[in-house]
């Protein structure tokens, strides 16, 4: 039992109730933690650990860098095409390939449209349950339902008392069946639920809503790229030709009755945000004002890479504009640049990886990996772990830091930025919400107290959602425009061959991922692969101690929590979704030296 | 055991009216491809039918298995969720965590022996003890031997489960298995649904089938439902007569990509490819990927990861060299073949020649 | 026939003979120049499946090129194995020489002809056997790349067939269904029917080479037998 003081400002004392989730659930891929929680109820020390690995590099290695988009992307079945888009970006880097108009457009519009979809899929269907109780909702009265949804989203349709009786009546035979479904065994009468009955039933209806609404918003990527999950993409442009008026235009990719289905889709997706999402999680955190903690490491320092240009290749004109926060120092932005060797790398003495020398980080570019699974000091077996030991290896998630630095990443992140950089789209959207909050719960916070908590990052979430969905708009009417103006090009193949490359050469591709800054790098030679490396949002969340001992974001958001319930960990998961895991993305990372180890392992 | 609701019941509880009922029914046997006069024996199935318990695990996997059956229309996936079955164990959508989730599955193991559906979404590795996949402290290996001991059938849903897919392709650094090679799982049927990931509406229906018809689909010899699975891309592709007629896409943004040629030069693997995507297609029918310009990738195929480039028409074959093609290989083996030939048929008419002199001179 | 060592010893069939012995009947005549027809057919067309021509601009209705060369290649590998089926049977009724095709190279007796034929190929002995049939060397190659190579290529090839012909076909029932699961996938079993091709064209290019080279070199004819039928031989020595 020790108390310590993370080099990054963190208490944490080992003492007291050592308690255990795994799995936790409700995240895409798999994830541990175990936390200390003292008398008081309050956390006092988290461990946070990926408890999968797939080694999708190694995989990578040889193959045909038009490839690898591909292959990345299934890392990831729910931020879909997030790793696609940022692989075609690395490759083109690489190979200096620079893509029409029309298909940098058809790209923005097909990762915002993956944003708006995975923000509500993520609010709704993974992280409402940790606000909401369904269980309360057959309480409610449907005319006091009613009323609140009138009050809280006047423009949503659905909000008649005949409605809401319908969907109580459905969930009170669902509940009454005895057959609970996702909802068995969940904390129904922990008092950490703060929604008033109605509350519960409005919010719970609009989890039907969107679970019907949501196979709607992707169907953008099923035009452009022909299915979702997992549609395709293609290094040099996009796939889907552009025939407006010509000879055989119905059969093409792309023609007028396309673009107006993904225009109607685009107006779904707005509709459903401004009238749903964000007065809902105003709504939902109004319950929650005095529970606004976990802000962890968002609080402090934080980080992206920028995303979101109007004109492509020009970092100047991104919306959300990136850079690095550290200390909760708005005044100073710091420029985060993806090559530079000593601003991004990755730490692996707490990961079950091996490194030659482990007090020392290394840049993707360079990164090594040989799995090193390791649970010797651990109380357990080998294969029946019962408590980890954080001091010694922990996770399959490495710690990326960024020079030094443990760092957030995420809409959170992305928003602090923007609003520290005067981004007027973000601050009118933030004091909006700032004053709806406090005419809904009768506080008068500021805007720092109310994002900087497991609140303001699922507020930051959907903020962004409403962001990208105006922005779908504006690249809707973009790419019209430039059609219209005579270009209909959607890929450069001036570089398809592989005859045409340099020997070697190296790239670098940013995109901004759900759940925050996502990069790859690779490097190529003689038309294959030479190493590749990913660096996700989630592995610089859910990162383990780095040798100084800095703690990542979700270990931090935990620390000073307070649980109702040690034994239910309701708080826990609240804080820990608010993140949005990712756990699929954080832990396949691998590379250049792998391939010795699995000789030796597996042959 | 608890008294378990019929399909029906749960419909009629929740304002369903008998008529409306019905005509679900019809729907479901039409898009199931049967005659209207299934549609009673169906409406009999679910007025008789209790909720099936499910518990989906998840093993080495990217979840889109699970986005793709939420993305299912008809039925939707709130009417499968709330009204078909019992989704008892689901990580990715339950409310319970650690210790409160995992009793659910002994709950679901004592309450309903042999009467559960297990739903397998990704693989189990083997390297590293099978602890690169770890659930409840424990390798994923145990927890799917240990349902897959007490359930009735298996669904593989995916490449993942079907075949190995991604994290399978070589190396396979963690040696990841499909779950009918996976080393001690249960002697019970298995049904394949493969695709990365399959399509939401044929998750849907596998479901559905079963539960209406109470048996498991007619399968093909790998495993496959028949009913999606027996007719390749390529034999019900809309640009089919493009095939036929020699024209293709012969680059990507071409002018004949733009009239919607053939992506066979261009590496559409849908002459190879047994699923279900030119006739349902994805996203309620929405498109896909041969109509939005991209070739087929195969990725309902057994090892579609180790076939050679997404843009080759021909599989690539590393035994050969680095980058070779079955043409590449052939062909140089006939050259060389070739050489030789006109090498020995050099050196048989010199020594002809000579022979015939040494006659001479004799 | 009277000799009866070729009777009881049919394997490689060296001879004494020294007038013109008639060892291909018709039907084996007309099989082999049909199968070479339809092998060069299958080949061509093939080759073209596999990389097709440039793009026929125009309306798809307008033309059929695909079409014609995939019914060229199908009808072409029906010739193909229905002729192998009728060559099998000939196999049973027709004289003695025509059993040869089939018999694989595995006596004592022939391989010391293989050898000697492998030395008469690498210059290293003066003169090659006589023999009615196949030569020992000729034999073991016919055997091996010929007769292995097109029942893989029909096995392959309908299995291929099966799958556009669908489920219920009796070509699916009878290859693709379990050709396809044995080598995995459909795109492998399409490599692997692309390599026989090529293992087939090696095959006939030095089945072609050899042949022109026996007829002048050794002491036998070759290409005339194969159009007559005789066989006729250069010296009386044994």
């Amino acid at each position: 039992m020790s108390v310590t003081t993370t080099p990054n400002g963190y208490k944490l004392d080992t003492g007291g109730q050592r308690v255990v989730i795994d799995p936790v659930t409700r995240i895409e891929g798999h994830m541990r933690c175990e936390v200390n929680v003292d008398s008081n109820n309050v956390i006092t020390n988290a461990v946070s650990t990926g408890t999968m690995w797939r080694g999708l590099e190694v995989i990578l290695k040889g193959r045909d860098p038009r490839d690898a988009w591909a292959f990345v992307e299934r890392i990831c079945g729910v931020c879909t095409g997030c790793h696609a888009l940022t692989s075609v970006r690395a490759v083109e880097d690489a190979l200096d390939i620079k893509i029409p108009t029309n298909a940098f457009l058809i790209r923005e519009m097909m990762a915002k449209t993956l944003q708006v979809h995975d923000h509500v899929v993520h609010f709704y269907h993974l992280h409402a349950l940790d606000w909401v109780n369904p269980v309360n909702a057959l309480k409610a009265d449907p005319k006091a339902t009613s009323k609140l949804q009138q009050l809280t989203g006047p423009k949503h349709p659905n909000s008649s008392p005949g409605y809401f009786r319908d969907v109580q009546t459905r969930i009170r035979k669902f509940i009454e069946s005895g057959q609970l479904g996702p909802f068995k065994n969940g904390y129904w009468d922990n008092p950490a639920y703060k929604l008033t009955p109605e509350a519960d039933l409005m919010a719970v209806t609009h989890y039907l809503e969107a679970l019907d609404l949501q196979k709607e918003f992707v169907k953008v990527h099923t035009v452009f790229g022909g299915k979702n999950p997992h549609p395709n993409y293609l290094v040099g442009g996009v796939p889907c030709a552009i025939n407006m008026d010509g000879d055989m235009s119905a059969g093409a990719p792309l023609n007028m009755e396309r673009l107006n289905f993904v225009k109607a889709r685009i107006d779904e997706m707005k509709a459903f945000n401004d009238n749903v999402y964000i007065p809902d999680v105003l709504a939902i955190a109004s319950f929650y004002k005095k529970q606004l903690w976990g802000g962890g490491l968002g609080a402090k320092s934080v980080m992206d890479y920028g995303a979101y240009p109007t004109v492509n290749y020009d970092k100047s004109t991104d919306q959300l504009p990136g850079g690095v926060i550290l200390d909760d120092n708005w005044d100073n932005v710091m420029e985060v640049d993806p090559r530079d060797p000593t601003h991004v790398q990755e730490f692996v003495n707490h990961s079950w990886y091996k490194y030659p020398d482990e007090s020392k980080g290394l840049h993707p570019w360079d990164g090594i990996t040989e799995p090193n699974y390791d649970v010797s000091s651990a109380k357990g077996t080998r294969t029946n772990i019962e408590e980890l030991d954080e001091n010694a290896k922990y996770s399959w998630i490495k710690a990326p830091r960024w020079k030094g630095h443990a760092v957030e990443v995420g809409p959170l992140s992305r928003y602090t930025l923007a609003y520290a950089q005067g981004v007027e789209y973000v601050q009118e959207q933030v004091h909006k919400s700032v004053a709806a909050f406090n005419a809904l719960a009768g506080t008068d916070l500021g805007a720092k107290p109310i994002l900087q908590s497991t609140t303001g990052r699922t507020l930051a979430r959907a903020l962004e959602s409403q962001y990208c969905s105006d922005m779908l708009v504006d690249d809707w009417n973009a790419l019209i425009a430039n059609i219209k103006a005579g270009d209909t090009a959607t890929a450069n193949m001036e570089k398809w061959d592989p005859s045409t490359w340099p020997k070697e050469c190296k790239g670098v591709g940013v995109t901004a991922a759900p759940r925050g800054g996502l990069g790859h790098w690779i490097r190529i030679k003689d038309g294959k692969i030479e190493n590749y490396q990913c660096v996700v949002p989630t592995t610089w969340n859910g990162s383990p101690r780095d040798p100084a001992g800095n703690i990542g974001a979700f270990e931090a958001c935990l620390i000073g929590t307070p649980v109702e319930r040690a034994e239910e960990p309701v708080e826990i998961l609240r804080n820990l979704h608010s993140f949005d895991p990712c756990l699929a993305c954080s832990t396949h990372v691998m590379s250049e030296e792998g391939e010795e180890i699995v000789s030796a392992k597996v042959r | 055991m608890a008294k378990i609701e019929t399909f029906y019941e749960v419909m009629r509880r929740q304002g369903i009216t008998r008529r409306s009922f019905l005509k679900y029914c019809s729907l479901t046997a039409a898009s199931l491809g049967l005659s209207p006069s299934f549609a009673p024996k169906i409406a009999h199935a679910m007025e008789t039918k209790p909720r099936l318990p499910v518990l989906w695990l998840h093993g080495l996997e990217c979840t889109c298995c699970s986005e793709s059956f939420i993305r299912s229309a008809h039925p939707l996936a709130k009417d499968v969720i709330l009204s078909m079955l019992s989704l008892d164990y689901d990580d990715t959508i339950m409310a319970a965590a650690g210790h409160q989730a995992e009793a659910i599955i002994e709950e679901t193991i004592t309450k309903y022996d042999g009467q559960f559906l297990l739903a397998v979404e990704g693989n189990a590795p083997l390297n590293q003890d099978g602890m690169s996949m770890i659930i409840a402290g424990k390798p994923f290996s145990e927890q799917l031997n240990r349902v897959s001991q007490h359930c009735k059938a298996i669904i593989s849903w995916g490449s993942c489960a079907s075949w190995g897919c991604v994290q399978a392709a070589a190396p396979n650094p963690t040696r990841a298995v499909p779950t009918h090679k996976h080393p001690g799982i249960a002697n019970k049927p298995i049904i394949k649904v493969p695709g990365c990931p399959p399509i939401a509406e044929v998750m849907t229906a596998v479901i559905a089938y079963m539960i209406t018809f109470e048996k498991i689909p007619e399968l093909d010899r790998q495993g496959r439902p028949k009913m999606f699975y027996s007719q390749r891309i390529h034999d019900k592709c809309y640009r089919r007569p493009h095939f036929d007629a020699g024209q293709f896409v012969e680059e990507f943004d071409d002018e004949y990509a733009r009239k919607g040629y053939c992506l066979y030069k261009v590496g559409c693997k849908g002459p190879t490819t047994y699923n279900a995507c030119s006739t349902i297609r994805w996203n309620e029918g929405t498109s896909f990927p041969i109509q939005a310009g991209h070739g087929c990738i195969g990725c309902s195929e057994d090892g579609f990861w180790d076939k050679g480039s997404f843009y080759d028409r021909l599989s690539g074959i590393h035994q050969f060299g680095i980058e070779s093609n079955a043409d590449e290989v052939g062909g140089t083996a006939a050259a060389i073949v070739g050489g030789a030939v006109a090498v020995h048929a050099a050196a048989s008419a010199i020594q002809r020649a000579t022979s015939k002199t040494d006659q001479g001179d004799s | 026939m009277s000799d009866s060592s070729i009777s009881t010893d049919m394997s490689h069939e060296i001879t004494k003979h020294t007038e013109a012995v008639y060892v291909y009947e018709a039907p084996v005549r007309i099989w082999h120049w049909v199968n070479a027809l339809a092998i060069t057919v299958l080949c061509v067309t093939g080759y073209f499946i596999g990389a097709p021509l440039p793009t026929m601009p125009g309306d798809p209705s307008s033309s059929y090129l695909m079409g014609y060369i995939r019914f060229a290649h199908f009808a072409s590998g029906y010739v193909l194995a229905v002729g192998m089926i009728g060559r099998i049977y000939w196999a049973f009724v027709g004289n003695h020489h025509a059993k040869q095709l089939f018999i694989p190279p595995i006596t004592k007796e022939h391989i010391k002809g293989m050898i000697h034929e492998a030395r008469w190929y690498a210059f290293m002995e003066k003169e090659s056997v006589k023999c009615v049939g196949h030569n020992p060397l000729a034999q073991a190659a016919m055997f091996t790349m010929f007769v292995f190579g097109t029942f893989f290529m029909i096995i392959t090839g309908f299995a291929l067939y099966g799958e556009g012909a669908g489920m219920g076909s009796w070509q699916y029932e009878y290859f693709s269904a379990w050709v396809i699961p044995m080598f995995g996938a459909s795109q492998d079993v399409h490599t692997f029917h692309h390599l026989g091709m090529w293992f087939l064209i090696i095959f006939i290019i030095a089945h072609v080479y050899a042949s022109i080279r026996e007829d002048i070199m050794s002491r036998q004819s070759m290409v005339s037998t194969m159009i007559s039928g005789w066989r006729m031989f250069k010296d009386n020595r044994p």
